[in-house]
């Protein structure tokens, strides 16, 4: 996962994308395939530009970020407390990692239901679900990281005198960052496909709405791009987790 | 086998009836009993010994890592009851931090101290030049060699401003060439800020060239077999005839 | 033992106590029963399930038959492209360059978003179900493949070719078991995808499945029932991971457990 992209690698990787899009527009445009069933991406935006409304489209993305980062800011942190307690405080995993096991295998999309009953229809329950799209995965790679800092480091700071909350905010935190990242990245994967599920099943705007809608309406065109929108989305903002990731800490960790 | 002054009064490290013993009644595992021993102010003294002779047990009491069954240590004219009471520890591995450069790892080492930032700025420094490694002051540790990093160790450790010095086998982790190298780094650091140091090694070799007194630890019976002073001037000449008669003896001691 | 002992006492006594609690509260009024629903009530719920079904006749077993149905086809549909597909990419360097963008942006795509799509195509049967479930799994799957069968160390490779081992040997007595445990890895993490996705797909336009029985049971204002089918969901979840968990540890115990290599 960490090497270096190479010239080929680009070189060929362009070569593979073009020949899919060439031939997917080939196949569109020459009738091989019912275009209005499954257009190329180019048929799709051209007839979906005159269905949809620019800042609607806007609109739309501004919302299922606006969902994503809340619920997800709030499931990470919450994550990373509930993750260094557990991992520190024996007391604290007692409490709370039976818990977390008891709902890890339920998945998020499930609350769904129960999200409604207890938050209406409104952005609260979205929050919420997404929130455990994100909290799961930080919690689970927090508490693995601080519980496998390296005990060396920690016998070695004690012997400057540190010891208990010291240790743990200058030793096992620090420690534990590149796992807790990894779950970071992970968390907000799985947090945009729940994002996208929940605008599909309760949502009245947003991208995955502007798709269940068009599908009403019979747009495919509309359906199309709405569905490269949010894959185009999620690449990047993968990337851009990944960017902020690799300053952080990727000199002194290597990844 | 040679008894070395235990005049307590010049003692600047000692240990008293050390005992020390893991697990209970009949599952004990007894590594050091009845330990008496007296380390002079900035005395190199270093302790060899096969496995299982305790010796790492003794570095770590002294360090305040290990609480002892038994007995009690002084150092400096305190009892040791924990560690960070200014003992400075360095490792087999170096136990850098790898979230930290070079330079922030020292002044990881000075951070209790009461100097200013300032101050601390120049302690680091002057540390970096004394182990020749100014050059890297902005590195991380896994982007320097294994000699460097144990430099580092040294550095960060001295930055405490220790009472004594505590080294577990701090080169037993490097290739032959780079540990020759740090052994007469070592010393020409040791003669700059002269510190009393514990040395625990499993190489009579470098024993002999770093220190001033050699301990030889044993499991059976369990206890201090030989206590020599090394008396030679440094630096130690390897090839010289009294050097190879000390490994000798202290080779025998070590197998018998 | 006494350690272990120790934390599963911890564990009980903490679940039992939350559950008095519970019981306590929705039955003095403190909770709403409809939004929390008390043990009691999820009980016996969960016989009315089994037995009447709900909508009626739909017991839940039938229910998870349903969905564990879908899930197997799917899953197995892509199972059977992903592995031999990724095999051939992972051995031919250019052809990974060549197929590499398209498999992170297949990744990419949000299963669940295709839904609409492939209604459109193929209406709400089960076989639109059984494609999206294909979907989500094949791209886990094919990455991991991919990566356990290009990742094999050279120097087993040469080894198995210093003792006269070529061609079509190569493939059997290295590769293949090299890449198991990464490929097993792919193949626990894509059931997780496909049951994920089933979840959510079966959501909408459906009244048969887990999925659709939680969704219909808040319509009809039966938290409890919504409940019970959570936790249906969940045991199943538990199964499906602990369970390939063990397959794996059976077939592949060689594994070294490269758990942080993971994508």
């Amino acid at each position: 996962m960490s090497e270096r992209i190479s010239f080929s690698d680009i070189y060929w990787g362009l070569i593979g994308t073009l020949a899919v899009i060439v031939f997917w527009e080939f196949a569109a445009r020459g009738g091989f395939i019912d275009a209005s069933i499954f257009p190329s991406p180019s048929l799709a935006i051209e007839s979906a530009a005159q269905k949809l409304n620019g800042a609607d489209v806007i609109q739309h993305i501004g919302w299922s970020m606006y969902r994503v980062l809340v619920g997800f800011l709030l499931g990470a942190i919450a994550g990373i407390i509930v993750g260094i307690a557990a991992g520190w405080y024996k007391f604290a995993s007692f409490l709370s990692l039976p818990l977390i096991e008891l709902f890890r295998p339920i998945p998020p999309l499930a609350w769904i239901p129960l999200a409604i009953i207890w938050f209406g229809l409104g952005e609260q329950s979205k929050f919420f679900i997404i929130f455990l799209g994100a909290f799961f995965p930080v919690v689970t790679a927090t508490y693995r990281g601080v519980i496998s800092v390296d005990p060396l480091l920690l016998r070695a700071a004690q012997t400057f005198g540190l010891k208990g909350a010291g240790l743990l905010l200058r030793v096992a935190i620090p420690g534990a960052a590149p796992d807790l990242a990894t779950g970071i990245r992970i968390g907000w994967g799985l947090s945009f496909g729940v994002l996208v599920a929940a605008e599909l099943i309760a949502a009245d705007r947003g991208l995955g709405y502007m798709i269940m809608h068009a599908r009403l309406l019979g747009n495919v065109d509309v359906i199309v791009v709405g569905i490269l929108l949010i894959g185009a989305l999620n690449l990047i903002t993968d990337g851009i987790i990944v960017w902020m990731i690799r300053k952080w800490i990727g000199r002194w960790h290597g990844v | 086998m040679s008894d070395s002054a235990t005049n307590t009064e010049t003692a600047y490290i000692d240990f008293r009836n050390i005992g020390k013993q893991f697990g209970f009644g009949d599952e004990a595992f007894v590594v050091l009993e009845g330990i008496n021993l007296s380390i002079t102010k900035n005395e190199f003294v270093s302790i060899v010994g096969r496995s299982g002779c305790g010796k790492t047990t003794l570095l770590n009491i002294a360090g305040g890592l290990v609480a002892p069954s038994s007995g009690e240590t002084i150092v400096a004219g305190h009892p040791v009851n924990g560690p960070g009471q200014g003992q400075g520890f360095v490792f087999q591995q170096h136990a850098l931090f790898p979230w930290l450069t070079a330079a922030g790892n020292i002044e990881f080492g000075c951070r209790s101290s009461n100097l200013t930032k300032p101050q601390k700025k120049d302690l680091v420094k002057q540390l970096l030049d004394l182990v020749g490694l100014s050059r890297v002051a902005d590195n991380y540790p896994r982007e320097l060699s294994g000699g460097m990093q144990q430099r580092i160790a040294i550095a960060r450790a001295l930055a405490m401003d220790p009472e004594i010095l505590v080294m577990d086998e701090p080169f037993g982790a490097l290739d032959e060439l780079t540990r020759i190298e740090l052994q007469d780094e070592l010393l020409r650091i040791w003669e700059v800020q002269k510190k009393t140091v514990m040395f625990v090694t499993h190489s009579i070799n470098e024993a002999l060239v770093l220190s001033d007194r050699i301990i030889v630890l044993a499991p059976h019976p369990l206890g201090v077999h030989m206590d020599l002073k090394i008396t030679m001037p440094r630096p130690r000449d390897r090839t010289d005839p009294e050097f190879n008669a000390l490994y000798k003896k202290i080779w025998v001691g070590l197998s018998s | 033992m006494n350690e272990l002992h120790r934390r599963y006492f911890y564990t009980a006594a903490v679940f039992i106590s939350l559950l008095l609690a519970w019981e306590y509260a929705t039955g003095n009024g403190y909770l709403k029963p409809y939004r929390f629903p008390a043990p009691s009530q999820i009980a016996k719920a969960f016989v009315e399930l089994s037995n009447v079904g709900f909508p009626r006749d739909l017991t839940i077993w039938i229910h998870v038959q349903t969905t564990v149905g879908r899930i197997a086809q799917g899953y197995v549909a892509a199972i059977l492209l992903a592995i031999p597909l990724g095999y051939v990419i992972g051995r031919v360097p250019v052809l990974e360059k060549l197929t590499n963008p398209l498999i992170v942006f297949g990744r990419s795509i949000a299963t669940l978003s295709l839904l609409p799509l492939v209604i459109v195509w193929f209406g709400t049967g089960e076989l639109t179900k059984v494609i999206l479930i294909a979907y989500g799994c094949f791209w886990t799957m094919i990455s991991n493949v991919i990566a356990g069968v290009k990742y094999v160390d050279k120097d087993l490779i040469n080894a198995a070719r210093v003792f006269g081992v070529k061609g079509i040997g190569l493939y059997w007595t290295v590769i293949l078991p090299a890449a198991l445990p990464r490929i097993f890895a792919g193949a626990r993490m894509a059931l997780g995808v496909g049951f994920m996705v089933i979840v959510g797909a079966e959501m909408i336009g459906t009244i048969e499945g887990l999925g659709a029985l939680i969704m219909e049971a808040r319509t009809f204002y039966r938290s409890e029932v919504t409940i019970v089918g959570m936790l249906i969901i969940g045991v199943i979840g538990f199964l499906i991971s602990s369970g390939l968990g063990r397959l794996e540890k059976y077939l592949v115990p060689w594994d070294t457990g490269l758990d942080e290599v993971r994508r």
